[in-house]
């Protein structure tokens, strides 16, 4: 456990084997396993916001769940679209380091997302308005996203002095990531789980599209 | 299984590499390029195709198939019918590209334009399913199919250079590789070869009056193309329209592209 914590410390202090230009080969399912982690803590925090009854616990399982999910699932749609753009550039050589820089960015912000659980859950604590939780979540995960794309950024310069390129490869996989990203949050909704709504994995309505709804909410219509 | 290796070699630029090219040796068989460009567009087509099928009332599967074959139609028969006087110009302006070389070059182009929008597949898929909007599927597949396109573009005049200037590679300013000869990783910068959308020469006179053909052809391409779209519409299916291959002759696709965008802008 202890050793386990210790990589983690390691990969946020980007020393040793988590070095971006190291040379030592270290597990590869180390990135996801730290994606996958860190990832479900927050979720089962998140979907705690009206842990009332027994119940209840069902939302926080299934949040534990859904926030792994939906950062691995953009991944994959966002895949291959990634891999072509790269070797159109010429940057198929570097492809496993570019898969680590963008495994880095989700792992950073996992780790980042669950340190922050115990203050939403202080926000929790402190307030009933669901709206407000909502709100708040989506505060946490832009933060946890920036911080996440410097961590990126860490690994992506040293792609970026072996060849410019790099850069328009890692701002299309952020570009792209985000679009699909903000759908699939959508679509996996609910993760805080409304006290009005009885608790299930999926909004048990049709599937809709999120820039539909928010450009409803703007335009109204 | 080669039809694969041909097209990562081409992806990876191994097919375009600067000096391997002249005006009539354009290493691109057509057979493998074509097939492999009805192949993806296919695959992209497929993709597109099924909105029509979640979306309608009884499910039709025919859209589907409609969109699978006429995805890569687009894109050959704007080919055939913008070609001819490509080879025209570029002959009067005295390129020295043989017919059947600036051909291959193009199939090629398509086929990284098709392969781009393949990859993005995917991601047309999950929003494929959680749509119900037409004018945003519209709008969706406008621009996936746009920014393939300007990666093909990308693809095609770089080439084009490389043909045109055969030289040397000259792979980055010196100010760089200086700075790049005091990390570990130097070996790696100068044994690297040219991606397939790097540029290779950053003076843009040595190209002459083809690069201007080119240019002005690839936007007769853009316009022959997007209207030949609107021809061979429907490829998505509007949900209360009946499907049918062809829609009758009516419009053209840029007044239909700003219409989808306002519906989408204006009511939702």
């Amino acid at each position: 456990m202890v050793d386990a914590l210790l990589h983690v410390d390691r990969f946020l202090r980007g020393s040793d084997d988590f070095h971006p230009a190291a040379k030592v080969r270290r597990p590869w399912w180390w990135l996801p396993l730290m994606i996958l982690c860190f990832a479900a803590i927050y979720g089962g925090f998140m979907g705690s916001f009206h842990f009332v009854s027994i119940e209840r616990t069902r939302q926080v399982l299934y949040s534990a769940i859904k926030v792994p999910m939906l950062l691995f699932a953009t991944t994959i749609l966002c895949m291959p679209g990634f891999v072509v753009l790269n070797t159109l550039l010429g940057l198929r050589d570097d492809l496993g380091e570019s898969l680590q820089a963008i495994l880095a960015s989700l792992a950073g912000l996992s780790i980042v997302l669950a340190s922050l659980a115990p203050v939403t859950r202080f926000w929790y604590f402190s307030t009933s308005n669901y709206r407000g939780a909502l709100l708040f979540n989506a505060g946490v995960f832009a933060f946890a996203t920036l911080a996440g794309h410097m961590l990126a950024t860490r690994y992506y310069r040293v792609l970026i002095a072996r060849h410019r390129y790099h850069r328009i490869a890692q701002y299309a996989w952020v570009v792209t990531y985000a679009f699909v990203g903000i759908q699939m949050g959508w679509t996996l909704r609910p993760f805080v789980g409304s006290p009005d709504m009885p608790t299930s994995f999926l909004r048990d309505e049709p599937v809709s599209n999120a820039y539909i709804v928010i450009m409803r909410l703007i335009f109204g219509g | 299984m080669s039809l694969f290796r041909q097209l990562d070699e081409l992806l990876r630029g191994e097919k375009t590499v600067p000096g391997s090219l002249s005006e009539n040796r354009v290493d691109l068989p057509l057979k493998t390029f074509v097939s492999l460009a009805i192949v993806l567009g296919g695959v992209y087509g497929f993709f597109m195709g099924w909105y029509a099928v979640l979306n309608r009332e009884p499910v039709e599967y025919t859209q589907v198939l409609a969109s699978v074959i006429k995805l890569p139609a687009l894109f050959l028969l704007t080919l055939i019918i913008t070609f001819p006087s490509l080879y025209v110009f570029n002959a009067l302006v005295g390129c020295r590209m043989t017919f059947i070389g600036t051909l291959r070059l193009l199939v090629g182009a398509i086929v990284v334009n098709v392969t781009v929008a393949a990859s993005l597949g995917p991601i047309l898929a999950f929003f494929t399913l959680c749509t119900a909007s037409y004018p945003f599927m519209v709008v969706l597949n406008v621009a996936l199919l746009s920014v393939s396109g300007f990666v093909a573009l990308g693809f095609l005049l770089h080439t084009l250079r490389r043909i045109v200037v055969r030289q040397p590679i000259v792979n980055s300013d010196p100010i760089e590789s200086f700075a790049a000869a005091d990390s570990p990783e130097f070996e790696k910068v100068s044994s690297r070869a040219p991606g397939a959308l790097e540029q290779v020469s950053r003076d843009d006179r040595e190209f002459g009056p083809a690069n201007v053909v080119f240019k002005i052809w690839i936007l007769l391409y853009g316009l022959v193309g997007a209207q030949m779209g609107w021809v061979l519409r429907p490829f998505i299916g509007a949900p209360d329209l009946p499907f049918q291959w062809f829609r009758e002759r009516q419009g053209n696709f840029f007044l239909s592209v700003i219409k989808h965008l306002q519906d989408l802008f204006g009511s939702g």
